[in-house]
């Protein structure tokens, strides 16, 4: 990182986000702007939680054939993202998760949010949907001891992450809208969302059964092959 | 003499996250119709006459956003009618008017922005944060082509084979599963190709340049300072300029001191800068043309 040279920063970074300045933004935001300006806060956190990352992904010294796959999976969930109604995005995030971690995960998410909104039109909520992706494919890598035995339970775990992005992306919707957060705004915007939530919700559980396992003896034909 | 697109990519970065910033985050009504009327001025400028499909959708967008409130929010003391029980008040009418402003308004910017910023200029500015974050972004972006060329082939030796009808729906669709499945191995393994050879070039060993050279011109500098000093004044006429505005429960707003008549002014003439720069280029272009 040319912004982010000396190691000592970086990993102040690393270790003040978290624990200081999120729940400092949180705090201070809520006393000082009395629920006005919530969305201040919340753009500012999701910018810090993925400036995070990206401090800690720069540290390590990633294999060059590891960022390589990653861009390929990227490459895949953008190309996916063309295809109306049903959404294999989320689910090829997850699988790349599962196989390679919770970082590529997050990358592949975040990555092809951004990229796929060079095309579906960028604005303060890319941020979100990075993050709201980026996060889909962390907890898929945390959980993915389990995920990858029991089958069910990648399925149950597709549709409650379809279900999450969609109420993740509609918060940010209300606290565009309205100054502070509204719970009837957001009831209402949950219910016009219902047909795209149950359509995320319906394209993560059908890719998720019919991709999961071909790709997964993918990467893990990479894996074990060339050792990634 | 330059249009407004081909300023350095980092300055129209910076140029656009102020001017969407002050619209997002102020909720001052003539803040809201000058970042409304920029944003739109400026599209106009770019693109003529084309999209009017678009001018529709978002003239739409715009009056159920304005409606949305009055429907939802019962606050305020000026009652206009009652619908189903429920009083629809002025204030909450204006408050969903501003709001749709202010999202329209927005909307319009990054209309602008996405098609200003190509891929390559964010590959530049994201260069400039993380190196490999952008190496991704970038190679992504170029297997993208890459995979379309790849299936042609796949698909032509799969016919070529026999493999392959199109003109059964189930034999089809198999087929095309197959030459999927066959461009997601061979798309991992040419990856991994593709690895090998950057790391035996001696990727990593020095700082990553760029295909298009961006270059800090001087009146990049001048951009860079004029977006800084009117996005200080509005800040300033936001903080200390009693630019005051309340909604509910009665419409309220202050007087304007000299602080904030100065900020308005000011985000005026940010919000108007690209349309002023794109003016006074096609200006001159149309004077030198004149006398050939």
């Amino acid at each position: 990182m040319i912004v982010i040279k000396s190691r000592k920063l970086r990993s102040g970074i690393k270790a003040a986000v978290p624990f200081i300045v999120i729940p400092a933004l949180a705090v201070l935001g809520s006393a000082a702007f009395a629920r006005k300006r919530h969305i201040i806060i919340s753009l500012a956190i999701a910018a810090f939680a993925l400036l995070l990352f990206a401090a800690g992904f720069e540290k390590k010294s990633t294999g060059t054939r590891r960022m390589v796959i990653v861009s390929v999976m990227t490459a895949l969930c953008f190309a996916g993202r063309f295809i109306p109604f049903l959404k294999p995005m989320t689910a090829l995030t997850i699988i790349t998760a599962l196989y390679l971690g919770g970082e590529a995960g997050f990358l592949v998410g975040a990555m092809s949010a951004l990229l796929s909104n060079f095309y579906f039109g960028q604005g303060p909520w890319t941020a979100f949907q990075m993050l709201a992706w980026g996060m889909i494919g962390l907890f898929a890598g945390i959980l993915s001891e389990p995920l990858r035995r029991n089958r069910i339970l990648l399925l149950i775990y597709g549709a409650a992450a379809g279900v999450a992005y969609s109420f993740i992306m509609d918060i940010w919707t209300v606290l565009w809208y309205a100054e502070g957060f509204q719970w009837n705004l957001y009831f209402a915007a949950l219910g016009t969302a219902i047909p795209y939530t149950v359509s995320y919700a319906v394209s993560n559980v059908l890719f998720l059964a019919l991709l999961a396992r071909p790709f997964g003896e993918k990467l893990e034909r990479i894996k074990i092959k060339y050792g990634v | 003499m330059r249009s407004f697109q081909e300023f350095n990519p980092i300055v129209i970065a910076v140029y656009f996250f102020s001017v969407t910033g002050v619209a997002m985050f102020s909720s001052y009504p003539p803040f809201m119709a000058v970042s409304l009327l920029g944003g739109i001025a400026l599209y106009l400028v770019r693109n003529g006459r084309r999209h009017a499909r678009s001018h529709f959708f978002f003239l739409l967008l715009f009056l159920i956003l304005a409606a949305a409130n009055p429907l939802m929010s019962h606050n305020g003391v000026t009652v206009l009618f009652i619908m189903n029980d429920n009083p629809i008040t002025l204030e909450a009418l204006l408050y969903g008017i501003n709001s749709a402003a202010m999202i329209i308004g927005v909307l319009y910017w990054f209309r602008s922005f996405t098609q200003i910023m190509t891929s390559e200029k964010l590959l530049y500015v994201a260069g400039a944060l993380s190196p490999k974050l952008s190496l991704i972004l970038s190679m992504a972006i170029r297997f993208v082509p890459l995979f379309n060329r790849q299936s042609k082939r796949v698909k032509d030796t799969q016919t070529a084979m026999g493999l392959f009808r199109d003109d059964n729906v189930v034999d089809d669709i198999r087929g095309r599963m197959r030459i999927f499945s066959i461009l997601v191995t061979w798309g991992l393994e040419n990856g991994i190709i593709t690895a090998d050879s950057m790391a035996a070039r001696g990727y990593g060993t020095g700082r990553r340049s760029q295909m298009k050279r961006f270059r800090f011109r001087r009146s990049d500098t001048a951009l860079l300072l004029t977006t800084f000093t009117l996005l200080g004044m509005t800040v300033a006429g936001v903080m200390a300029g009693g630019l005051t505005f309340s909604f509910y429960p009665a419409v309220k707003y202050g007087t304007p001191g000299i602080i904030g008549i100065c900020g308005i002014a000011a985000y005026s003439l940010l919000a108007l800068l690209p349309v002023i720069i794109e003016t006074e280029v096609s200006i001159k272009w149309r004077y030198l043309r004149s006398r050939i």
